[in-house]
Order: C-alpha cells, then structure tokens, then sequence
C-alpha cells in the first residue's frame, strides 16, 4: 500500500482510524470534577466486582479453591451482584444522569453538596454492604436484595437525595419543555425510591409466599424500572447527540415511556412461573411480557432509525459502537426474557444457567455497552482529554467477545441442563455436563475483566487536568 | 394534559401511577395470601434448634444455589409432590435484621432441590460428612465445603459428635467434630420433609 487511506492509516494498519472528539464544551471544572468522581467510584466498583465474579466462576471448576467462609460462594456471589449493581452500575449511570438533566434543562445542577452527598452514601452502602454479606450478615433475601435493611436505607437515601436534587433542576428549567429524557430518567428514580420502600417495609412479606410474591416484584423492577429506563432516558440524550441529529420520533418515545412504566411494573411475577404463587398472577405477568414486545419495538426502532443512514459517522466513532451494541442488545435479550416467560419455555430454562446468560446478555450487553458509549461520548467533552483510541478498540472487542463466549456458552449448557431434567436424568448429571460451558465462562469472564481494566486505564486518560482556573458562576451562567 | 410542560403533573402521574399498580401486583396479592396461607394439617413450626439452623442456611447463602419448591411439572416428581402455599406458611421472619421470612424457594437448582431433604438423606453422618466436604460422599459435586463449621481437636471430648471422615478428607492430624452451627443446620436440613396434603373433600375454603 503506497497510498494512504482516509479510513485505513499506514501507521495503524488494523484498526479504523476514529474521529477526535469536538473540542471542550464544558468549562464548569466544578461540575467535570463531580461527574468524573462519580465515574472514577464507579471503575473501581466495575473492577472490584467483576474481579469477584471472575473468582465465583473459577469456584464452579474448583469448588475447593479455598475454604475462607468470607470467600465462600453462596456469601460471595451476592457481593458480586450488588456491587455491580449499586456500585458500579449504578454509580455510572447517575454520572451520566448528573450531566444530562442539568444540560437538557439548561440550568446547572440545582446542588452541589447533595450530589457529592449522594455519592458518600451509596459508596458507603456498597463496601458496608460488601463486608456483611461476607461475615454472613445478609437479610435472608434473594437476588440484589441481600442488603440488610440500614444499609439498603443508606443507598435508599442516596438515590431519594438525587431525586430531589434533579427534581428541583428539572422544575427551574431554562426551557419550556421536559425533554423525554427527562422523563425516563425521572421516572427511574422515582420508581426506585417507591420500589426500595415497599420491598423493604415487613409487613406483607410475614410468610414464606407472600415473601415470594415481593421478591419476584422487586427482582424484576431492580433491573426493569431502574437500570432500563434511566439507560433509555440516557440514550434519548447521547445518541442523537453524538450522531448530530435530532431523535427519529419523539411520540414513539413517548408511547414506549408509558407502556414501560405500565407494563414492566407488572410482570414481576414471572421469576417465579410454576411455583406456588397465585396463578392468576403468574398469568398476568406472562401477558405483560409478551405485551413488553410493543415497549422493546418501540424503542429500539427508534434508536435504529436515528442511526440509519449514520453508518459511516458510528464506525468512526469510538463512543458509538458501544451505543450500537447496547441498543441491539435491549432488543434481543429482552425479547429473550419474553420467551423465558412463556411457561413451555419456562420448564426448560427456568432454574438453569440460561437465567444467568440472560442476565448477563441484558445487565451487560445492554446496560453496561451503553454506559461506556455515553462515558467515551462525554467525558473527552468535558476534559479535553481523549482515552487511547486503540485501547477503545480493544477494550470494545474484548468485552464484546468475551460476553459472547461466556452467554453463549451458558445459553447452550443451559439449554442442556433443562433437558436433562426432563429427560429426568440423576441430577449430577446435570453438574457434570456443564464443566466444559463452566470452563467457557471463565475464559469469556478472563477476557471481560481484561477490558475493564483497559477501560479503567482509559478513563484515567481522560482524566480532567488540574491548573485549570475556576470560572467565576456569572460567566458560567452567560455560557449556559 | 400537558405532561411536556407540567413537570408536577408528570411527577405525580409517575410517582402514584406506580404505587397503584404496585398495590395491584404485589402488596395486594401479598396480603391476600398471608391472609390465607394456612399451614397443612400434621406441620409443626420449626422448633428453636432447626431456627437456629435457617439462620445458618442464609448467612450461608445455600439460597443461591438450591431451592425448596416442587413445581406440578413430570421432572420435578423426584423432588416430592407439588408444593403448595401452606407449606411455606411456617416459613417466618427471624429477627429484626431478618423482619421478613427468609426467600427458601430460590431461583436456581445449581444443587438439588432440598424441599425434601430430610426424607433423601435421613442420616446425619451422611449431611456431616456433606458439610465437611461433599466430594466425600459425592464425588463430582461442585457444592463449597463449610469446615468452618467443624473444629479440629486432638482428644474429642466424651459427648462430641465427631464426623467420620474418610482419609483423604481428613485433616492430618486430629479429629473432626461438629460445631453447634453444623448441628443446628443439619436439624433444619433434617427437618425439612413434605407433609401429605391431604384432600379435604367438601371444605374447600381453610
Ligand atoms: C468479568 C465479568 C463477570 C463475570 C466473570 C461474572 C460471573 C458471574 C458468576 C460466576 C455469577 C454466578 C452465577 C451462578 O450462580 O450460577 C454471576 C451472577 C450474576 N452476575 Fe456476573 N459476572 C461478570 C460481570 C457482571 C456484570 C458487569 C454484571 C452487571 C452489571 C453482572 C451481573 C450479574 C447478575 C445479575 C448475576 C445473577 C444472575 C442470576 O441470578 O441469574 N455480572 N456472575
Ligand atoms: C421485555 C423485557 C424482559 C422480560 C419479559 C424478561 C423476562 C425475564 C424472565 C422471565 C426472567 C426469569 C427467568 C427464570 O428465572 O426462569 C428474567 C430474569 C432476569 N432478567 Fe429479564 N426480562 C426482560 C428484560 C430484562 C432487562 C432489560 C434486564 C436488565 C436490565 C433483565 C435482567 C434480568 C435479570 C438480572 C434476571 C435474573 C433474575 C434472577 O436472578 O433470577 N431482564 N427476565
């Protein structure tokens, strides 16, 4: 090659060469400082957690690996879910959600100490959280609500500071309309407050069914009515962004707003198909998932539609890819959580490993590729500083393909094991056959944790510098 | 309606719409069925050593991986008969860290089921041996060995339970006994046995 490409450049002959992001728009250091803080707990967070989940998979080929009781699985594996969860998950998501709100309403962020507030409570919630459940100290619940209830009440009251404050930004907005991400981004955190209430109040939950019936309830909501809508909400906000263009409809938006918060709400009932709670409600939770088909259409055709005809700025572009990912991804898997409710599917996958590519599929190539698409778009906007545009790369593939191995391997293994059940083969039969889909997961695991240690490392790259001067506020506001 | 441009309507709407509907699909049927899960005739509470034991299965976390509910499916017959609501009636709070029953039906059978465990294996030496270390009596099992609740000691007292070990398991030197943690689990993993349910002809409701 003597020529030298505009796409292909001589001295990095494999990779695509990505755009430099736009120039510094933000000169708020205050408000860069907060938000990166906010990522910076988060990184860690994601390293911490995933570092535990990588162990938990080895534990499934070594059982014996250790004998420390804090180390043991069933103390160790809710530490992995919950602090990927609160800490990392979470934490990211709010950063993002302290950029976009104050910028859509065009009015800075309504308090500053209440958002660092925030941020000391759920990072002490997530490492007091951590520490109990090891010492075995955890409320006798099921997924993500293993918290006992003070520290559940210490990262409540983060989330219900954060509404507050976005509350009170919202409503002294320098527009006249609520942009819809706005809306979703509200609703996430309004539901989630209600959600943590009554998941948490006793009353109700005295025996065993009724328990039932509150952690199917939450388990779904955790993930439906908190990390979707706001990750949608986002999504309204960096993809038309970052492609420069307006978002394909604004109604259809709307509709899927609605029908999210109707739909979703209902269909927690369907983790527990088959089981001894009310039928009627298992069966209204199956229609709701099905139904949740109109929200997912919706909202992934409009995101597609936006990007249509965008091809060649994505693959340009470090940040967009992982939109892209994420938005393909909230389709497919939640469209595969459609059918794990339909209860001839249920019987097979339900109990198995499925559940957990599932969850995987969905936190991860969903939530998780859209946060890191919005930080990339960001974070050099506000810093001035790029990550390393190879390292974007790899740390894009990497986790791309290592969540392929690690769910793929699990969906068929899955799969298996459901059958062996049926075929009512003796149940270690069902261990035995997924050694190798286990050895897969780990391998899939290794390369995940790799890449977010590159991303790690890149977002220490972006970090804002320090000798820059502060506005002074009256400057700011002529800015805004 | 102006949802674009009342940002207190929108809020409200929001915030009580999904109370409601949380009342429809969760706190609702909660109710109803506390109000109506009555234990089947020939359950007996847990009795203090085997509460004692559920404390120690959830500190634990056996939660994750095994679950106690059959459900009215063909592959699950090897488990016991379907459940039913009532047998989780005696299931309750703890304490106050604990002020809601304990999540025993689980989500995922990494392990077997253990609604009826106490009927598959009967014997307490099999469960010891099992805590210590289950390869020692189930060789391709993947379940984590608890020997923390065990004790090592040179010269196991007169009334100690002490656990069997078979060579490869056994420490080098010393013997295995059981700690009143691994006593109070093993009562609850033993307690845990399927009643009959028995028909009731012609009482439909109780
Ligand atoms: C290096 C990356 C990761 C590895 C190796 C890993 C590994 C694991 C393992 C071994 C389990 C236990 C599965 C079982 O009990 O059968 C698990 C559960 C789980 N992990 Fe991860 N994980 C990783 C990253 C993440 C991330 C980033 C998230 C979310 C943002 C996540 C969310 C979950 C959830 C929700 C569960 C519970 C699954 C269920 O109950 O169905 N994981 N993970
Ligand atoms: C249309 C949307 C969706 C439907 C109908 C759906 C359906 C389901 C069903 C039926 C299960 C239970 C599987 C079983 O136990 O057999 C499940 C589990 C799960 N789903 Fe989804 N899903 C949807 C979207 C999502 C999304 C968007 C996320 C994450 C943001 C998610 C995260 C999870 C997780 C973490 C679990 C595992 C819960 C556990 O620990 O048992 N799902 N889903």
């Amino acid at each position: 090659m003597t020529e030298s490409s505009p796409i292909l450049s001589v001295d990095r002959p494999l990779v695509v060469g990505k755009a430099h992001a736009e120039s510094v728009v933000e000169h708020d250091t205050a408000w860069t400082r907060l938000i990166y803080v906010y990522l910076a707990c988060a990184t860690l967070w994601l390293v911490v957690g995933t570092l535990i989940g990588l162990y938990l998979s080895i534990k499934f080929l070594a059982p014996d690996v250790d004998h420390v009781p804090w180390l043991s699985f069933g103390r160790l594996r809710p530490v992995h879910t919950n602090t990927v969860f609160w800490g990392w998950t979470s934490l990211a998501m709010i950063a993002l959600v302290l950029y976009v709100v104050p910028k859509t309403n065009q009015r800075r962020l309504y308090s500053f100490p209440l958002a660092w507030a925030s941020l000391a409570l759920i990072n002490l919630a997530v490492i007091i959280g951590g520490l109990c459940l090891m010492a075995g100290i955890n409320n006798g619940g099921q997924e993500y609500r293993e918290y006992i209830w003070p520290v559940m009440a210490i990262f409540a009251a983060g989330v219900i500071l954060i509404a507050y404050n976005l509350i009170r930004t919202i409503a002294d907005r320098g527009v006249e309309e609520i942009y819809i991400s706005n809306w979703y981004i509200m609703g996430g955190f309004l539901w989630t407050s209600v959600l943590i209430t009554i998941s948490y109040l006793p009353f109700y939950q005295q025996n065993g069914i009724s328990e039932t019936i509150i952690q199917g309830y939450y388990m779904h909501n955790a993930v439906g009515m908190w990390f979707t809508p706001i990750m949608l909400g986002l999504t309204y906000y960096f993809l038309p962004k970052l492609l420069n263009k307006p978002i394909y409809s604004y109604s259809l938006g709307v509709l899927a707003f609605w029908t999210q918060m109707v739909f979703y709400t209902m269909i927690g009932a369907h983790h527990f198909v088959f089981a001894p709670t009310p039928w009627w409600l298992q069966t209204v939770a199956i229609i709701f998932s099905v139904g949740m088909v109109v929200t997912l259409a919706a909202g992934t055709g409009n995101f597609l539609l936006t990007m249509k005809g965008s091809g060649r700025t994505i693959a340009r572009s470090y940040s967009l890819p992982f939109i892209l990912a994420g938005v393909i991804s909230y389709f497919l898997w939640s469209a595969q959580g459609t059918l794990e409710a339909l209860r001839s599917l249920n019987l097979v996958w339900h109990f198995t490993n499925y559940t957990v590519a599932h969850s995987h599929l969905t936190m991860y190539g969903f939530v998780v590729f859209l946060l890191w698409g919005g930080i990339y778009g960001l974070i050099p906007r506000m810093t001035g500083r790029e990550p390393s545009h190879l390292l974007a790369g790899v740390h894009f593939w990497f986790a791309l393909l290592g969540y392929f191995i690690y769910t793929f391997a699990l969906m068929v293994g899955g799969t298996l094991q459901g059958m062996s059940w049926i075929l009512e083969a003796p149940f270690i039969q069902s261990v035995r056959l997924m050694e190798p889909f286990w050895l897969l997961r780990a391998v899939g695991g290794t390369m995940m944790f790799l890449a977010h240690l590159i991303f790690a490392y890149n977002l220490w790259r972006m970090r804002p510098l320090r000798a820059k001067r502060e506005m002074p506020a009256t400057q700011m506001e002529a800015l805004a | 309606m102006s949802f674009h441009k009342n940002h207190w309507l929108l809020f409200s709407v929001i915030f009580f719409g999904y109370i409601a509907l949380s009342w429809i699909v969760a706190i609702g049927p909660a109710i109803w069925v506390q109000d109506h899960a009555h234990a089947l005739p020939g359950a007996k509470p847990l009795t203090p050593i085997e509460r004692r034991g559920l404390q120690v299965y959830v500190a634990e976390g056996c939660i994750a991986c095994h679950t106690q509910q059959v459900r009215p499916l063909k592959m699950d017959a090897v488990w016991g008969r379907p459940s039913a609501p009532g047998d989780y009636a005696y299931v309750k709070p703890l304490d106050i860290w604990h002020p809601y029953a304990p999540a025993v039906l689980g989500s995922e059978r990494t392990g077997p089921d253990l609604t009826s465990i106490g009927a598959r294996q009967p014997s307490e030496i099999w469960q010891y041996l099992h805590l210590y270390n289950p390869r020692s009596v189930s060789p391709d099992s993947i379940m984590p060995a608890f020997p923390w609740l065990f004790k090592v000691v040179a010269k196991p007292p007169a009334d100690a339970l002490v656990v069997p070990l078979p060579p490869t398991y056994a420490p080098p030197s010393g013997t295995v006994v059981a700690t009143d943690k691994a006593k109070d689990l093993v009562a609850y993993l033993l307690s845990l046995k399927q009643v009959p349910l028995q028909v009731a002809c012609g009482s439909g409701a109780k």
